[in-house]
């Protein structure tokens, strides 16, 4: 494998753990502050490519990446959390279920899903075997983790942060595969915003999700 | 001379002009833009737009005018209803703005020529009627505004993937380009698979349809109208436009099948009617959504009639909902009998209504089931139609007692405050069963 | 041939046997200066070991056959595991294809299970606590060591350490590999847990926080001893491990009579791995006993995840 290759898949795994790090969290800022950390390691490997394949597309899409979702969503989150407490603790997260259960969740959807369909995808040029399209295992990860974030979780921070999480397994997949025109790229990103926005009032009213008898059946 | 374009345009943006009335007299304003849009959309069918960012088929001008038909009624309904509510979490005019940013979005989704601006579609929708569920803000009611939100919209980013796929293996996004296309590879069926439960959340497809019951049962009636008749069905558009790229008719028969199987037990033990009513709206769409997927002319025009007729027989047993719910204040089946005489135009709307959309002859769901189910039958798939007729079956009995045992046991004072809302629940019940009439002396006449 | 073979074998068998007390002295004096102490000299351990030896020994009265023997059986058992992996000579030796790699993670296994039959046979109270806390964290810790042992053959397809070792000296920047580097951290933490230190678990007799350590509490005399004695030996056997083939590969000598020089290599290696265990030890407090199953599940994920993307990637 040459460097560039390495670097890839460190920076990649680096995301994924930057995923499992959140799934273990308990306090709210910490969770934000990760998910600032994987969008600015996405960013990173749009850069990575941008360099490698000349192009000033990808440039783009990483600085959109580190304004829109590490300092953006960051800051706007941020201020939600209610002045008077300067944490927000959310208790019974018992973290070694959480994460072996998320591990069989990876593994489960990762290889049906990897090894059913993914084989005859061509990657970038500069990856070395980009016949092999093994990176791809990354995104998808990324995006059960996210979905795993929401179901297991009862606050709705934690919520938002695990569609953010699924937004960004989007935008790395996209990365990955194709040159992708800005315009897509950019109506996911508006589209998270509004998001947060909506959220925002939400949170404001209600803060956590137990389980409602009128809703049940 | 109006060309095409300039028609779909100014479809397009009619409902947003009322925004700018917000101060003063939006909602006259909205259904008077209702109004002039459904005679725009009328003139659509004769002159179509070019092929080129829109994309505008027979089928889409049916779904137009259905969205515009549903969104007048609705707008007409809401100036009354929301009188009545205490303890409002959106102001008024706001709503009547966010109604409007929804059916723009729809009508968004259904006029353009790109997969991915379809989503972004989907996405708006999401995004402009969340707010609208709050709008009798309770705990219950925010509850289910959030789970709209999140299970929707993580849903639909299952889509996402798939709408990267086909870009990835056709190279191009446009609808009218991919389904002229007839690619077969791998890659593809992973992609239609993914719309399935993508695109599925927003139609109410097994297993990811759990938002459905929360926000229809908690939304304010017009707008679980509008999701029930016109949300749903341009969700329904959207998924056979990428399922015509490649059709994998097993696998979307099956999941229709089991779809329709959940909805029908689902129905057997509800206790609140407007919930009731919602799985009753998964039922149909699945139903739908099995005669797409089989595909023949009949199964085509079955899901066509069923879908229309279906819209406006749910707005009608929606808005007989919001009569109950406005004049009783009571919420569950049992709480409520002998509505047919305290309340006479709004039970006979209900009754009608409901007959409507479990497919109850001559109402147009009748006949659209019908040809369906011949379609299904045509395919020689056997195990699925007998399931199926055994499961509407069920559900035509439970959604039926409970509506009767509602309607006629007993006696009780006349309760009928509001003649425009129940003017207008009666209109929206007896259009399927014109629709009905109508197809029957067509068939008879013209074939 | 065979005489060096045989010189090897016996030289590290009877290295491994009698200098594994040595580095918990040394760690002991190392940290009492850290804490401003004079602390205990560093052959403190073999004069307790002696002290134990000329003890009586006592045996409660409801125990059973198990706990007599057993002691005996671990020593054996660790033993016979010094010869299987490579801890002092890189290259095979006499018993070394009794077992492979794998095998040496089951005897671990093995050993631990053993240990706490033992424990549970003595009829008391307090130890049957300390069991009951070893097994709930042994399902996590035995799951690392197995996969951390298989993750030694991703990088060489084979499961023979002393490959990994060939391998890892000849091309050194597979060092930095991705695999290599998290299975050796996954290794770091499993190491800091099943040899006891802080932050997971701390010694001294009147601590409630213990978990191995209260495996001992009903021995003494002869028994203690040996006992104490084999978790030494079970200390240097993975700690040796983790330098060998996982954090140093270099350095070590396998013609003879250079070999006899790899004992001071491993001395100084294991001088290293002492001082990161320092480092650790007296900056991080002790963790809350349900704490101790997030850090092991933390590990655990690490060494499966990279074991996932390996088997993807390659």
């Amino acid at each position: 494998m040459n460097y560039i290759d390495s670097v890839v898949y460190l920076i990649s795994s680096l995301i994924a753990i930057s995923a499992f790090y959140i799934q273990g969290q308990e306090f709210i800022v910490s969770m934000i502050r990760g998910q600032s950390v994987q969008s600015v390691l996405i960013a990173v490997l749009a850069f990575i490519i941008a360099w490698e394949e000349r192009s000033i597309d990808f440039f783009i899409l990483g600085a959109l990446i580190i304004v829109l979702r590490a300092f953006l969503v960051n800051y706007f989150l941020q201020k939600r959390i209610p002045k008077q407490k300067s944490y927000i603790y959310e208790g019974r997260v018992s973290l070694s279920y959480l994460f072996l259960v998320d591990l069989i969740f990876i593994v489960i959807s990762v290889f049906i899903l990897y090894s059913i369909a993914f084989s005859g995808i061509f990657l970038h040029s500069f990856l070395e075997n980009s016949g092999n399209s093994s990176v791809l295992v990354f995104p998808i990860t990324l995006f059960f983790q996210g979905l795993f974030l929401i179901a297991s979780r009862r606050t709705t921070f934690t919520q938002i942060i695990g569609y953010v999480e699924e937004e960004n397994s989007l935008v790395l997949f996209a990365m990955f595969l194709l040159p992708i025109p800005i315009i897509i790229e950019a109506s996911v990103f508006l589209d998270v915003l509004a998001l947060v926005v909506i959220s925002s009032i939400v949170v404001l009213e209600k803060f956590t999700h137990e389980p409602v008898e009128e809703l049940r059946g | 001379m109006i060309t095409g374009n300039l028609l779909a345009i100014l479809i397009l943006l009619i409902p947003g002009f009322p925004g700018i009335f917000y101060r003063s007299r939006i909602k006259e304003m909205s259904v008077a833009a209702a109004a002039i849009d459904l005679a725009l959309s009328v003139i659509m069918y004769y002159v179509r737009p070019q092929t080129g960012f829109f994309f505008v088929q027979n089928i889409t001008v049916l779904f137009i005018m259905m969205v515009l038909s549903v969104y007048l009624l609705s707008t007409i309904y809401s100036t009354r209803y929301l009188k009545g509510i205490e303890n409002m979490g959106i102001r008024e005019p706001t709503y009547y703005l966010l109604l409007n940013l929804f059916t723009i979005s729809m009508i968004f989704s259904l006029e353009v020529n790109n997969y991915g601006f379809m989503w972004v579609g989907i996405e708006a929708t999401t995004i402009s009627s969340a707010l609208l569920l709050i709008i009798e803000k309770t705990e219950t009611s925010l509850e289910a505004t959030w789970r709209y939100i999140i299970i929707v919209s993580a849903g639909v980013t299952f889509a996402f993937i798939s709408i990267i796929l086909i870009y990835y293996s056709l190279g191009t996004l446009s609808v009218s380009v991919a389904t002229a296309m007839h690619p077969h590879s791998k890659i593809m069926v992973l992609a239609v698979s993914l719309a399935l439960i993508g695109f599925g959340t927003k139609v109410g497809v097994f297993p990811v349809h759990t938002w459905l019951p929360d926000a229809h049962s908690e939304a304010p009636s017009p707008v679980s109208a509008m999701f029930s008749g016109v949300l749903l069905p341009t969700a329904l558009y959207v998924l056979y436009e990428v399922y015509e790229i490649e059709p994998i008719r097993q696998l979307y028969v099956w999941f229709a099948v089991i779809s329709i199987v959940a909805a029908s037990i689902f129905i057997g033990y509800q206790t609140r009617y407007k919930r009731m009513f919602a799985y009753s709206t998964m039922e149909n769409m699945n139903l739908a959504l099995l005669g797409l997927a089989a595909g023949g002319p009949l199964g085509i025009t079955g899901a066509l009639l069923l879908l229309i007729s279906h819209s406006f027989g749910k707005a009608g047993a929606f808005y007989s909902s919001g009569n109950v719910l406005r004049f009783t204040g009571k919420k569950n089946i049992a709480d409520l009998s002998g509505l047919g005489t305290s309340m006479p135009y709004t039970s006979a709307s209900m009754l009608m209504s409901s007959l409507a959309v479990t497919g109850a002859p001559p109402f147009g769901t009748f006949f659209g089931e019908f040809l369906i189910l011949s379609d299904v039958l045509s395919l020689h798939m056997y195990a699925q139609f007998i399931i199926v007729i055994i499961f509407l079956a069920t559900a035509f009995i439970s959604v039926n007692y409970n509506v009767t045992g509602m309607l006629f046991n007993g006696k009780g004072p006349k309760n009928e405050k509001d003649k425009l809302m129940s003017a207008v629940s009666v209109i929206s019940a007896l259009i399927p069963l014109f629709i009905g009439i109508f197809y029957m002396v067509m068939y008879n006449e013209v074939l | 041939m065979a005489t060096t073979t045989l010189v090897e074998t016996l030289t590290q068998y009877f290295f491994v046997i009698i200098s594994a007390p040595l580095y918990s002295g040394i760690l002991g004096k190392l940290k009492a200066m850290v804490e401003s102490r004079h602390g205990p000299s560093i052959f403190q351990p073999y004069y307790d070991l002696w002290k134990l030896f000329r003890k009586v020994t006592i045996i409660p009265a409801d125990s059973g056959v198990f706990f007599k023997y057993i002691p005996y059986v671990l020593f054996g058992i660790y033993s016979l595991i010094a010869l299987i992996i490579p801890v002092l000579i890189p290259v095979p030796i006499y018993f070394t294809a009794s077992g492979d790699f794998l095998s040496g993670a089951i005897l671990f296994s093995l050993a631990a299970f053993l240990k706490i039959a033992a424990a549970i046979n003595s009829g008391s109270n307090y130890v049957t606590l300390g069991a009951s806390r070893t097994m709930s964290f042994n399902f996590l810790s035995e799951g690392t060591l197995i996969t951390v042992f298989i993750a030694v053959s991703l990088l060489t397809a084979t499961n023979n350490p002393y490959t990994t070792i060939a391998f890892l000296t000849s091309y050194s920047l597979e060092n930095l590999s991705l695999t290599h580097m998290f299975s050796t951290l996954a290794f770091f933490m499993l190491f800091l847990y099943e040899t006891g230190k802080i932050p997971l678990e701390s010694s001294g007799l009147q601590e409630l926080g213990m978990i191995d350590e209260g495996l001992n509490y009903e021995y003494s005399g002869k028994l203690l001893a040996v006992a104490k004695w084999s978790a030494y030996i079970k200390q240097y056997l993975l700690g040796s491990v983790l330098l060998n083939v996982f954090l140093i590969p270099w350095g070590l000598f396998s013609t003879s009579p250079l070999f006899l020089l790899d004992i001071p290599v491993m001395l100084a290696k294991w001088m290293i791995l002492i001082f990161i265990v320092l480092i650790v030890e007296t900056t991080l407090a002790k963790l809350r006993l349900f704490r101790v199953m997030d850090y092991l599940a933390i590990a655990f994920t690490f060494s499966i995840l990279f074991l996932i993307f390996v088997e993807v990637i390659q």
